[in-house]
């Protein structure tokens, strides 16, 4: 896609996942493909369903063990000086070790999930730090308090001596932003970061995120439902929607000139507080559930322009270019013509 | 102006922490000396963040949390009654005149009943109908209102996504044919494609069965899109009440401002400026 | 139908069939009742499904063990020329030819001169015949008796009698596992003795079962202080080691109650397993009754005004039945392990009542376990009973859970 200036840092392409279930195969992923380049943050938008959450976890292979990846998929990770790495090749736990916690660090929605109750969070952090670098004892420690004290945590020194348990919310959060950011990883993969978070607290966590991208200059894949978050924090977008992206592209002109209709329809979906008056416009129907995915476009069951009898009912629409890096799942015809 | 459905007079909710041999133990004070008046007919909006009392606020006038210090009243016209004080006669009328939608549209409802008996419980549970037949109607009527396909009504809840398990929950809350509802976080768990569509259910619900309803949320633009009146609550306390449009075009207090600057906005271009709210003490 | 639609009708028909199907199969999904979810969960599950036939058909072996065992498993049935004898396996042919009809060949005792003992030769010139719906010692269904002090209460009736067995042998005796010091076939006492442990589990599990029932639920569903003091009770119950107090409370019994006949002994000793196997099956209760009444659907209930025996009727006893049948499934082969142990030490059951405990501890001399193996083949029938129920149990447990493949 876009950013030819450098090599981007994560190419993946092709990506399908599918997962053996009792009722059968069900296909998460479908032929998912983005880069993300160093200093970028690409958002990945999508609701219950999508496969968001999915693909980001097979970045670092941890979907269960009844998930089969596509043959095709490529998942590349391209550190600067370092061989590229393959992350679908790595069968064995201990070639994981490169990926997880090293090039790649995840946060996730409810923070305690990513603490041992029992351990301090200076612990945690120290024995990550004694696994992925050559730091020592001393050095892990100093450097961990470091960290703290970067994310906006006030008294580090004491903080690093508690557990996560004994910590509100919003600082719960930064000390997991912290933890995942003292390795120095090149890739960052945020999982729904601010939606158990009250909107004042999630608003310091977007700021000290865009501030960590400056200082640290990471990519970020920052995955969420909410449209507004995205704005706020992502240079690029991507809409998913049952397992498929829809629509990609700089997040100005995604927003302000969707082009598929889903897009749309999420952004009329979304109540605005500057027009009071505005209807909510509701995208008709249910979302599909993945044993009954629609053939050709996945979208079209819900498509409110559809006209039945398309061909979106049988083929799949290419990623089309609308405009300069931004594509969206259309036949070329049904690109709409800005003024 | 119309006269109040509910009304909150100083209304405190003290939860006791722990136990202590000696003295008082110490309290969280959930609710803290609030009060509010619900007018008939309106759609009421209470935000606030986690712990700021909504929800116990919300279900103390439904007589589901201890009330420790004020009195809520509920007045139709036809009856009233004072929730705090209610005999066990008195109690089983007004829970079937003032109802509650849940959050988790999965936990609400019993995997173990089919959707038909899900919504007949509370009929058949007060004695509101006298046969199955009459049962059944009221039922298809509900749900037909809910935009429920009635051949569905056979089914589990496991059948269903989100938004249809909202909407079933829905047609549970208003079978017994309340005049109040409380909507605790409606929408809260539902994708924003279905939340629209279940908002503008909400909203032509109350139209055409003459409801009032509070509508608790942590959402400022759900509630700015809904609601007439709105009371934006934090730490246990009321800080500003007033009309929605009054209260979005020119909030008053600090609190409010700090709340609405930390919405991000849709648009990239639109910076985040959240301030953090300090109260003045 | 009229003429005219057919033809149309039989052009859609394949598309319209097989997407009639799959609507059948997921309308029939949609509308299974959690019970029927559970069965189709569990269905899948290959080990539990083998354990689930084996074990019926251990189950069916102990209810008809009367019928399928040719000889009576108490002394009344022992074959006096036959000690410690090998197990006999029927065949079709020997050097002289071959029968469609399986048989044996005859058995003579003899005086061994080295050893000074009498044991048996196989003469296999001579053959016998097993022959199949023979009769033989009679026995009987639903048979019961009250004999309580006076005569008023006293009830007899002896039920269904019948004298009717799968096999037989034309002269003597045929023992497919053998025989024990006695001369009793252990064919037939392995298939009593796992009714006979089935019944004590099954009793000692009931009993167990009722007292966590009242216990538990009372102290789940009331909480606050009755809850604090149950569970105090409960813990101090359970600290109580158990081997300790079997032996002294067997003791007791023993001692002032030498003449016990071996049914009231079997009752006592399900009582006991039973009286101390409640406080882990009552936790369970209490935790899982706990869990449930804070779920939303009961506080819906609760607001639309339902009552206490309401909201336990509707919403806690189903959501129950599972977890209860998985829990009684679960805690049975523990009841059959204390009943063997008991039983082992000497302690439960005593030889005429055939017990796979009782037969298990006639094993541990040395004696038999150097010069007659086969008297331990009703271990293999233990183990195997035990780890049935076990899977089975398992299986139950991860089928019943009602979100287990959801969220």
């Amino acid at each position: 896609m876009s950013m030819p200036q450098t090599a981007p840092l994560l190419s993946v392409r092709d990506l399908t996942i599918r997962f053996k279930t009792d009722e059968g195969l069900i296909t998460a992923v479908e032929n998912v493909s983005f880069d993300i380049a160093p200093g970028e943050v690409l958002g990945l938008v999508g609701e219950s369903g999508s496969g968001k959450s999915v693909t980001a976890k097979s970045l670092m292979q941890l979907n269960g063990r009844n998930t089969a990846y596509d043959p095709a998929s490529r998942i590349t990770l391209q550190v600067p000086d370092k061989p590229p790495l393959e992350v679908l090749s790595l069968k064995r736990e201990r070639d994981m070790i490169q990926v997880r916690g090293g090039a790649i660090s995840m946060i996730f929605q409810e923070p305690m999930a990513s603490f041992a109750p029992a351990i301090t969070i200076g612990d945690q952090m120290v024995e990550q730090l004694l696994l992925h670098t050559d730091m020592d004892k001393r050095r892990a420690k100093r450097h961990s308090i470091d960290m703290l004290d970067r994310v906006g945590i006030k008294d580090p020194d004491k903080r690093i001596d508690q557990y996560a348990f004994e910590l509100s919310g919003g600082m719960r959060q930064r000390a997991m932003i912290a933890m995942a950011l003292s390795t120095g990883p090149k890739l960052l993969i945020a999982d729904e970061p601010t939606t158990a978070l009250d909107v004042t607290i999630q608003a310091q966590v977007i700021d000290l995120m865009k501030d960590l991208v400056a200082e640290f200059g990471m990519g970020i894949l920052f995955i969420t439902h909410d449209l507004g978050v995205i704005a706020q924090t992502a240079d690029r977008v991507a809409v998913m929607y049952l397992g498929r992206i829809l629509e990609s592209g700089p997040v100005r002109d995604v927003i302000r000139h969707p082009a598929h209709a889903y897009t749309q329809g999420l952004i009329n979906a979304l109540p605005k507080l500057d027009d009071l008056d505005a209807p909510l416009t509701p995208i008709p129907g249910d979302i599909p559930s993945p044993l009954e995915r629609p053939s050709g476009c996945v979208f079209h069951t819900r498509n409110p322009n559809h006209v039945p009898g398309s061909r979106y009912e049988r083929e799949v629409p290419p990623m089309t270019e609308v405009s300069p890096g931004h594509f969206a799942a259309l036949f070329p015809e049904d690109v709409p013509v800005r003024a | 102006m119309s006269r109040p459905l509910i009304t909150v007079d100083d209304v405190s909710i003290h939860f006791p922490l722990g136990r202590s041999l000696f003295g008082t133990p110490p309290v969280l004070k959930a609710v803290d000396h609030v009060s509010l008046q619900i007018e008939k007919g309106s759609f009421f909006g209470l935000v606030g963040e986690s712990g700021s009392g909504k929800t116990t606020l919300g279900r103390a006038m439904l007589r589901a949390a201890p009330i420790s210090g004020g009195t809520i009243t509920y007045d139709d016209g036809e009856v009233a009654y004072d929730v705090g004080d209610i005999g066990k006669r008195q109690l089983r009328d007004y829970r079937s005149r003032a109802q509650l939608i849940f959050q988790d549209p999965y936990a609400a409802l019993s995997p173990r009943m089919t959707v038909r008996d899900i919504i007949a419980e509370p009929l058949e549970v007060m004695g509101l109908t006298s046969s199955r037949e009459e049962t059944d109607e009221r039922v298809r009527e509900i749900a037909a209102k809910c935009r429920l396909n009635l051949e569905h009504l056979r089914r589990f809840p496991h059948a269903f996504s989100g938004g249809q398990r909202q909407r079933i929950s829905i047609a549970r809350a208003l079978v017994c044919g309340p005049k109040f509802v409380v909507a605790d976080e409606a929408v809260a768990a539902l994708d924003v494609s279905i939340q629209a569509d279940i908002l503008n259910l909400l909203k032509s619900l109350q139209r055409d069965l003459d409801l009032t309803f509070l509508f608790i949320s942590h959402d400022l633009s759900v509630v700015a899109h809904v609601c007439d009146h709105v009371a934006v609550m934090y730490h246990g306390k009321i800080m500003e009440q007033a009309p929605t449009r009054q209260l979005f075009a020119n909030p008053t207090h600090d609190y409010t401002r700090c709340l609405l600057s930390a919405i991000p906005s849709i648009d990239p271009d639109e910076k985040l400026s959240a301030r953090v709210y300090e109260p003045e003490s | 139908m009229t003429t005219t639609t057919e033809p149309s009708a039989g052009l859609t028909a394949p598309q319209g069939k097989a997407e009639k199907a799959r609507d059948r199969a997921k309308e029939a999904y949609f509308t299974a009742s959690q019970g029927q979810l559970v069965r189709a969960r569990f269905r899948k599950n290959r080990t539990a499904m083998v354990a689930a036939c084996v074990l019926f058909v251990l189950i069916l072996a102990g209810f008809f063990a009367p019928f399928l065992s040719p000889y009576d498993p108490t002394i009344a049935g022992r074959d006096k020329g036959y000690l410690n004898g090998a197990p006999q396996m029927p065949m079709f042919c020997d050097h002289n030819g071959c029968s469609a009809r399986p048989f044996l060949h005859g058995v003579k005792m003899e005086l061994d001169m080295a050893t000074l003992r009498r044991t048996p030769v196989v003469d296999i010139e001579t053959r016998r015949y097993i022959q199949f719906w023979v009769q033989g010692w009679q026995y009987s269904y639903l048979a019961f008796e009250v004999d309580l002090p006076g005569e008023t209460f006293d009830m007899k009736w002896d039920g269904i009698t019948f004298s009717t067995h799968v096999f037989g042998i034309d002269d003597g005796f045929v023992h497919l596992f053998g025989t024990d010091g006695e001369g009793k076939d252990l064919f037939s006492r392995t298939l009593h003795a796992i009714w006979t442990s089935m019944a004590v589990g099954t009793l000692s599990v009931l009993i167990a079962f009722v007292l966590a029932l009242i216990i538990g639920g009372i102290s789940g569903y009331f909480g606050g202080w009755i809850d604090s003091v149950i569970q105090m009770i409960t813990d101090a119950i359970r600290t109580v080691p158990a081997i300790p107090l079997f032996m002294a409370i067997s003791a007791i019994l023993f001692e002032y109650a030498p003449s016990m006949t071996a049914e009231t002994r079997f009752f006592v000793i399900a009582s006991i397993l039973g009286l101390i196997g409640w406080p882990t099956l009552a936790r369970r209760i209490r935790t899982h009754l706990l869990a449930e009444r804070s779920q939303e659907y009961v506080l819906a209930a609760q607001l639309c005004g339902a009552s206490a025996s309401h909201v336990i009727r509707r919403h806690l006893l189903p959501s129950f039945t599972s977890y209860i049948i998985v829990d009684l499934v679960i805690s049975f082969p523990y009841m059959v392990l204390s009943e063997t142990a008991l039983s082992f030490i000497g302690l439960g059951l005593k030889d005429p009542v055939n017990s796979l405990g009782v037969m298990l501890k006639n094993v541990s001399e040395a004696d038999v376990l150097m010069n007659y193996q086969w008297e331990a083949i009703p271990a293999v029938f233990f183990v195997v009973l035990v780890l049935a129920f076990v899977f089975v149990g398992d299986g139950l447990r991860d089928a019943a859970d009602p979100y287990g493949d959801k969220r």
